[in-house]
This record gives C-alpha cells, sequence and structure tokens, in this order.
C-alpha cells in the first residue's frame, strides 16, 4: 500500500493548489486524478479571475457583490475572508507564471463581468482557466508530489474516527489498490453531468462529493445549480460572460434587445440566473428562435476586438457551430454551468468528518450562496484550495498515519467485480442517459413541486435499475465502462440530492426558480439545506446563515 | 431537422489483455454532416460497444483528452467533424496516436511526451537580479505579451509530437511541443534562465527539426510551433554562435547565398562538418561527380547579386531594430 501525509483527489485548480500549500507545509503529498492535471476541467474556464485590485474599485465592493449575487445565502463571514485574499492570490498566481493580459502601463488587464459593480475580471484573453492551470502545474512541478494519473476514486475508507486513505482503481493495470493517508483532501469538481445539457466536461461527474456523502459528509445547498444563459445550441459548450463583458448582446427573433425588459440599468450583463431565466422566458413566450434559441451578437464589436480578445470563442462558434462570430450571430441556450452547492465546508476546507478536507466545485463553503457571480469560481478554487491544503497538513502532523486494509479494498472492488460478472443489467451509459434526461426535463431552470416530485420518482425507478447495473469490459487495461459504472453510481446518488432539497425549498432564490413560489421567502428560508445519506434517501436539515453587515435587500439589476 | 447521412467508421481496436495483434471494426452511424469525431465514438460507446477505449473529457478542444489519427491526420477528435471527412476520403478512419505506444484501442502512452517536456525545465526559474515584486504582478506591456505569439494556447494534446517525422526518426529529439513550450519560458521577461536554456537545447535536439511544419499543420490551436522553433534557432544561434552542426549549416548556408546567390556545395559540407566531415562523404561526393559534375564547381556570382545582398542588409535592419 501506498501511504502519504496528505492525499489530494482531483487535480484541478485546486487540488493542485490544495497539494502545493501541503507540500510547503513540509507533508508528503500524493496527488490521485482520473485525468492527467493538465486536462482538468478548470482549463475550460473562460472569462476570468475577480479581484478588486483597481483604483476605483473596492474589495468592500466586491464583497457587497458576492452577497448581494448570492442572493444573500452566502457566508458572509466566508465572503468577506475571500474578497480579501482576492488581491494576493491573483500577484501569486502571477508570480508563478502565469501570463494575464496586460493594460497598455503594464499592470494587469480587467474586464466588466455581470453582477460586478467594476471592470473587476483580471483575464487572460479568453482562456484564463487554462493560463492559471499551466501555471499552477509548472509550479507544483518544483515540489516533490507523487501523482496517480488517470485513477478513479472508488472509495473512501474511514475508521478509528477519522479518515485513513482511499481505495482507487488504476486504469493502466485494472488493479484497485488502497491508498492511506493521514489527512484526505477532495477537490473532485463539480457532478454537471447529472444533466444532459451541461457546459461541464464528460468527467464532471462529481465522484468526491458522492463518495463523501456516502461516507457520512454533510452536502450543502445541493438544489441551487447555476444554468449559464450562453451555450451552444446543440453541444452547449460555453460561450463566456466574457463576451457580453466585451459588448456582445443578445437579441430575439424579432430583433429586440430583450435584456432591456428584464435589466434596465446592467441589461446583457445581469447576473447570470436573471439572464437565463429571461431567455428560457423570451422562449417559452414566443419570442425564441424556431426550434428554441436566442442571438449573441458580437458582430458589431469589429473583426479586430472579437479575434484578439475572444479568440477561443471564434474558435468555438466556428468549429461546434458552423458561424462565424464575426459576421453572423451565435445561436445561444443556457445551460447547466456551475454548481453552487457541495460538500459543506468552514473556511479552512473542514469537513464534518475528522481528516476529510474539500475544495473548489466540489465543495460549499458557502461563498456563492444561491448564485455564482462569474470570476469568482476559479478565484475560489485558489483561496480554498489552498486554505484546505494548509488546514489537511496541520492535521496530518498531528496524527498517525492513515491505513487502507486489503479488506477495505475488496469492500470498494466487490460491487465492481459483480456488475463485471453479471451477463444481464443496465449499462452505466444508457442508464446515465435517462438520468440526465429526467433532470433536464423535472429540474432545469424553473421548477415547480409536480415536476420535482415527479422526477424523484422516475429517479427512484432509475435507481432500482442501478442496482444490477452490469460491465460489459471485462479487460484489465485502460477499461473505461468501469469508470462509466463508478461514475453513473455516483451521478444518481447527486441527482436526488438536488431534487431531495428542491422539492424542499417553497421560495425562488437565485438559481432555484419556482415558478409555485416564485418569491424569496427570508423568514423561512434564509438558511442552508444540508443533506446527510440515509439508506432511505437523502435526510434533509438546515443551518443558519453566517451573517454580518449586509441585510437583505431584493435582488434588482 | 438537420438531414443526417450514412457514416462508416473503422476503428483502431487493440486490447493486449486478449489480442494478439490489433485489428480495424467497422461501424456504420448515421449522423448529420457537423458531427464531429468525437460524438460518433461516444455513441458507439454508448449505444453498441462500451468496450471501446479512448480519452476524453471537454468535448471543446480545451482539455487536449482526444488527439488521434482521423484519416491519417492527427487531430483532436472533437474538433473534426464528420462531414468533409466523407467529402475527401469517403469514410473515418480512426487510429490511435503515433510516436507513442498503444496501450489500448485509442489509448496511447503518453509518458514519453510527458517524460520530453519535463526535459525542457517547464517552469518559471527565479531570476536573482530581478527578484519578483512584493505583493504586486509583475509589469508587462500587451508587446511583451504578444512575444509569446500562440504559445499559451498550447493544450498539450500531443497531435504535433504523433505527426512528427523527427521524432519518428530521432527519439532523443524532444518533439514540437516541448519546443514551443521552451519558446514560452524563453522569451517571459520573468524568467531568469533564458540563456541556459538556449544554450542547453542546442546541442539538445533544436537543430534536428526537419522544418517540415507538419507539427504546425496538425495543431488544432494554431500554436505555430515550428515557427517557434525557427524563432528559438535564431535566438540560439545570437547567444552561443554556431557551435551545432545544425547551426553550422544553418549560417553556411546563409552566407553562401549572401556571397554568391547560390549554394556550394563543397563549402556548406565543409562549414557545416569540418574537413573531417568533408572527407567522411567523400564516397557521396565521387558518385555526385559523376552524375551532376555541375553541382561541385563553385558557382559564379547570380546576376543581380547585389540585390540579394540588399535584401540581407534590410533584413537585419529590420531583426536589429525589432
Amino acid at each position: 500500500m501506498q501511504r502519504h501525509d496528505v492525499l489530494v483527489v482531483g487535480a484541478g485548480l485546486a487540488g493542485q493548489r490544495a497539494a502545493l500549500a501541503a507540500a510547503q507545509a513540509g507533508r508528503d503529498v500524493g496527488l490521485v486524478s482520473k485525468l492527467h492535471p493538465l486536462r482538468s476541467h478548470s482549463g475550460a474556464a473562460q472569462g476570468g479571475i475577480n479581484a478588486a485590485v483597481g483604483a476605483e474599485d473596492s474589495v468592500e465592493t466586491h464583497i457587497y457583490d458576492t452577497v448581494k449575487g448570492s442572493d444573500y445565502l452566502g457566508d458572509q463571514d466566508a465572503i468577506e475572508f475571500f474578497c480579501t485574499e482576492a488581491g494576493s492570490t491573483v500577484v501569486e498566481m502571477e508570480h508563478f507564471g502565469t501570463i494575464f493580459s496586460r493594460a497598455p502601463d503594464g499592470s494587469l488587464a480587467r474586464r466588466p463581468f455581470g453582477g460586478a459593480g467594476f471592470p473587476r475580471t483580471i483575464y487572460a484573453a479568453d482562456r484564463t482557466g487554462l493560463a492559471l492551470l499551466q501555471a499552477i502545474y509548472e509550479h507544483l512541478g518544483t515540489e516533490k508530489i507523487h501523482t496517480y494519473e488517470e485513477w478513479d476514486l472508488v472509495e473512501l475508507v474511514f475508521r478509528d474516527g477519522r479518515a485513513q486513505g482511499v481505495v482507487a482503481y488504476n486504469r493502466r493495470t485494472g488493479e484497485f489498490e488502497g491508498i492511506g493517508a493521514r489527512a484526505v483532501v477532495l477537490a473532485t469538481g463539480p457532478a454537471g453531468r447529472v444533466y444532459s445539457r451541461t457546459t461541464n466536461s464528460h468527467s464532471s461527474t462529481g465522484d468526491g462529493i458522492a463518495l463523501a456523502y456516502r461516507a457520512g459528509a454533510q452536502l450543502k445547498d445541493m438544489e441551487f445549480v447555476q444554468f449559464h444563459p450562453t451555450a451552444l445550441l446543440e453541444s452547449g459548450i460555453l460561450i463566456t460572460e466574457g463576451a457580453r463583458g466585451e459588448g456582445g448582446i443578445l437579441k430575439n427573433v424579432s430583433g429586440e434587445r430583450f435584456m432591456v425588459r428584464y435589466a434596465p440599468h446592467v441589461q446583457d450583463l445581469a447576473s447570470r440566473d436573471v439572464v437565463s431565466r429571461a431567455i428560457v422566458t423570451e422562449i417559452n413566450e414566443g419570442r425564441g428562435f424556431p426550434g428554441g434559441y436566442v442571438h449573441l451578437e458580437l458582430m458589431h464589436l469589429g473583426k479586430e476586438k472579437v479575434e484578439s480578445r475572444l479568440q477561443e470563442i471564434c474558435d468555438f462558434a466556428r468549429n461546434f457551430a458552423g458561424v462565424d462570430p464575426v459576421t453572423e450571430p451565435i445561436p445561444v441556450l443556457p445551460a447547466q454551468h456551475y454548481m453552487m452547492g457541495g460538500i459543506g465546508t468552514t473556511m479552512r476546507g473542514e469537513t464534518n468528518l475528522a481528516g476529510l478536507y474539500a475544495a473548489g466545485e466540489a465543495a460549499c463553503v458557502s461563498i456563492h450562496g444561491a448564485n455564482r457571480l462569474g470570476g469568482n469560481s476559479l478565484l475560489e478554487t485558489l483561496v480554498f484550495g489552498k486554505q484546505a491544503g494548509i488546514a489537511a497538513a496541520a492535521y496530518a502532523a498531528g496524527v498517525t498515519n492513515g491505513t487502507v486494509l486489503p479488506s477495505d479494498v475488496e469492500h470498494a472492488a466487490a460491487p465492481i467485480r459483480a456488475m463485471m460478472a453479471r451477463t444481464e443489467g443496465a449499462e452505466p451509459l444508457p442508464l446515465r442517459a435517462e438520468m440526465q434526461a429526467v433532470m433536464e426535463r423535472r429540474a432545469g431552470i424553473y421548477r415547480n413541486d409536480a415536476d420535482l416530485r415527479a422526477g424523484f420518482a422516475e429517479l427512484f425507478a432509475l435507481r432500482s435499475k442501478a442496482a444490477t447495473l452490469r460491465v460489459v469490459d471485462r479487460s484489465t487495461v485502460f477499461n473505461l465502462n468501469v469508470t462509466d459504472a463508478l461514475e453513473t453510481r455516483n451521478l444518481l446518488d447527486l441527482a436526488e440530492v438536488i431534487l431531495a432539497g428542491a422539492i424542499a425549498r417553497t421560495e425562488s432564490r437565485g438559481a432555484h426558480a419556482r415558478t409555485d413560489y416564485p418569491k424569496r421567502d427570508d423568514a423561512k428560508w434564509m438558511k442552508h439545506t444540508v443533506a446527510g445519506y440515509s439508506p432511505l434517501g437523502p435526510q434533509l436539515s438546515y443551518a443558519p446563515v453566517a451573517y454580518t453587515r449586509w441585510d437583505p435587500k431584493e435582488r434588482v439589476y | 431537422m438537420v438531414e443526417s447521412v450514412a457514416v462508416p467508421i473503422s476503428v483502431y481496436r487493440y486490447d493486449p489483455a486478449r489480442d494478439a495483434t490489433p485489428r480495424y471494426v467497422d461501424y456504420s452511424l448515421d449522423l448529420p454532416r457537423h458531427t464531429p469525431v468525437l460524438t460518433a465514438l461516444l455513441k458507439i460507446r454508448s449505444e453498441i460497444d462500451s468496450t471501446l477505449s479512448l480519452r476524453y473529457s471537454c468535448r471543446s478542444s480545451i482539455c487536449g483528452s482526444c488527439a488521434m489519427l482521423i484519416n491519417s491526420k492527427s487531430r483532436l477528435a472533437c474538433q473534426t467533424q464528420v462531414g468533409p471527412e466523407l467529402d475527401l476520403h469517403g469514410r473515418v478512419v480512426v487510429d490511435p496516436m503515433r510516436n507513442q505506444p498503444v496501450l489500448r484501442d485509442l489509448v496511447v502512452d503518453q509518458g514519453p511526451f510527458w517524460q520530453d517536456y519535463e526535459r525542457i525545465v517547464p517552469h518559471l526559474v527565479p531570476d536573482p537580479a530581478h527578484p519578483m515584486p512584493e505583493g504586486k504582478p509583475n509589469p508587462m506591456t500587451p508587446e511583451q505579451v504578444d512575444r509569446f505569439y500562440e504559445t499559451p494556447r498550447c493544450i498539450a494534446c500531443g497531435a504535433c509530437y504523433s505527426a512528427c517525422p523527427a521524432k519518428e526518426a530521432d527519439p532523443t529529439f524532444p518533439g514540437p511541443m516541448a519546443l514551443a513550450k521552451l519558446y514560452r519560458f524563453v522569451v517571459d521577461p520573468r524568467d531568469g534562465a533564458r540563456r541556459e536554456r538556449l544554450l542547453r537545447i542546442q546541442p539538445g535536439g533544436l537543430w534536428t527539426c526537419l522544418r517540415c511544419h507538419l507539427c504546425t499543420s496538425s495543431c488544432p490551436k494554431d500554436v505555430r510551433p515550428s515557427e517557434r522553433i525557427r524563432d528559438l534557432k535564431e535566438l540560439a544561434i545570437h547567444e552561443q554562435g554556431a557551435t551545432e552542426a545544425g547551426s553550422r549549416h544553418a549560417v553556411g548556408f546563409k552566407e553562401n547565398l549572401h556571397d554568391r546567390g547560390l549554394l556550394n556545395e563543397m563549402r556548406l559540407v565543409r562549414q557545416t562538418d569540418g574537413v573531417v566531415g568533408l572527407l567522411r562523404q567523400a564516397p557521396q561526393g565521387l558518385r555526385l561527380a559523376r552524375k551532376k559534375p555541375e553541382l561541385l564547381k563553385k558557382p559564379r556570382r547570380i546576376e543581380g547579386q547585389d540585390q540579394v545582398q540588399k535584401l540581407y542588409e534590410l533584413l537585419e535592419d529590420e531583426e536589429g531594430g525589432a
């Protein structure tokens, strides 16, 4: 059995930042990922990273915008810490080698983003995530870290009241192996693939969230799912908010700039939930293009600006939608984009389980509350990845080695081996597609009690099918069908938690829009949903929102 | 609705755990013409045969997972649409990348690729003379950012590595991606190891590049590795002079053209490989003397040679000014 002081699972920005912090604290660090670190989904982030560094801007305004953007469900103490760390985090990444775009005077260029009072989003063209991911990977290369590349997380191991390590599946050899650790950090990203139409990568299957949940960790605010307003019509590929930040506008079938009606002040740059609902309303009321979509126009910005500032977007539109944004509008439609919820953590990345930490999109601190602002997620990965790494390193210094027993490995592997032995039963990928269709139909941008309950029942039926899941591939080398099965199992658990939270929350707040309860209800619902695992389904309880200085107000843009 | 067409797809299949040799399996799918090859392969996985193994993640050409050979060309499956392939080849043939051992089906061992990447010391090296400004970002103008060209767009997919004949011929050649990455560090004003990087790479494989530009034509992100390799060659000669056979050849070539407007083969071989090298190539020289004796003669100065020299002067002025 391999053994480390700190084992980080997930090698995107949050995972790598956690690994770096733990290594700098002098711990022996292992890093497990089902992808090569540079292939992590953090690299797909386009728009930028927020930091109130401009002379006219202030940390105070960033805090206020984030609290307001969260629809007052974000924890204000955590948001204060988060925004205060922004400036130094960006500087650190610049020192690690990030090639940010620059203003003529040599300072970091900034662009306006939705829901922000000032141009606050620092960027690297329209590939900020990739630029940050490259820089952290390069810098992490100067530390001695053992990487388990293309290993799937199968189970978290707890004994004697604390984390002992993980069981993982080595794709290269087909072996299930234990990796012992004194502390485990989960930075496995979101579960966007519970939906069929998502900007998320195929790998965004919530593995860490689901495993933590089954191990007894509390999941927080899972019903809050952000839909990005502008994803390409067919593929759901993201068109950054930066496109509107640079002056792009949305139009309906009659050529009307409809955001003027929904957000008279900031129009196309209103908060994401507002814009997504506006697009769906336009389509539902017959003002969409035939087939149900709207146009994002960049033509008026001119070839020069579009091709230099929005280079990737040009490629995406040309390669994946067959349109040239310099001369044609881009057909767009909202798609699942981000999960505000996740494994509940403190500001130090601690979960309710000893020795288990979480950071990034897999975690819920909560900074984003009911709705995340653009430019805040990249910042979150780095700020709280670092915190989780520091906390895990400190914890590891005070406990004995973690041990994964052969019986732990057998316990984790047995269900998969059973799936491989079956000759009948549901296959993982078709079952996943059925689940995605349920979530798309029943738990999308607009929700209501009847749909959500119907979705819950449909999901229940799929879960019983999942009991006889069958892995068709029997190979020991790069058997992706095993990965399919592990992921599908994880997604099904999380879909259920999303639905349960959404059924219970009888109000509309941020990204959770109930047509049967269209108003925010602070008296009853200004609280976090907490979901715990039970064999009968998610058990919901509620926790107060940390509140410092900002009284809830109606969110108007 | 968009019309679908029948798409014949042949996919390379090989599972070392059970197959003695690789084979192709033919599938036929009905797909709209603009369907990405990756979508077609995933459809095979979810609807026909879930034992097909390949790497994929983002499906939007940013994670670099799905590089493979599509109709013999190294590229991303997510970025290649089936329609144009049918027009050109009548079908879609999918193979694993070249220059990397196959692990299974379309999955290759990228270990050598990453080892070559590690060889160029892929991180900023602190410059003791110019420490990072405390609590502040380094100033860098938009013009300085422009000098990286497209190298920051690299997604490390390996398509260039797969397409590179120099890599195939000489396993010690680091390959186009690593060299493009090296360029990214060489032009970074924050890096303290510019000179060491350039000195180290001259004997370390820079001159093995054949200038075929297949890396540039296969790159899905327009990083243009061959152009950055050319830039590195110039920078390396500037830093160290012509110390390698490759760089001496380049300099000799330039001097030949400058002086006569034509190549003097005898002179060029001597410049590249020295007198010993010249002797070593004697058998080849004798064959050449029999078949094309005119090539071994000292060329006459061509007409308008002064124009060539003027061009050189102009180019050198421009370089000096840049």
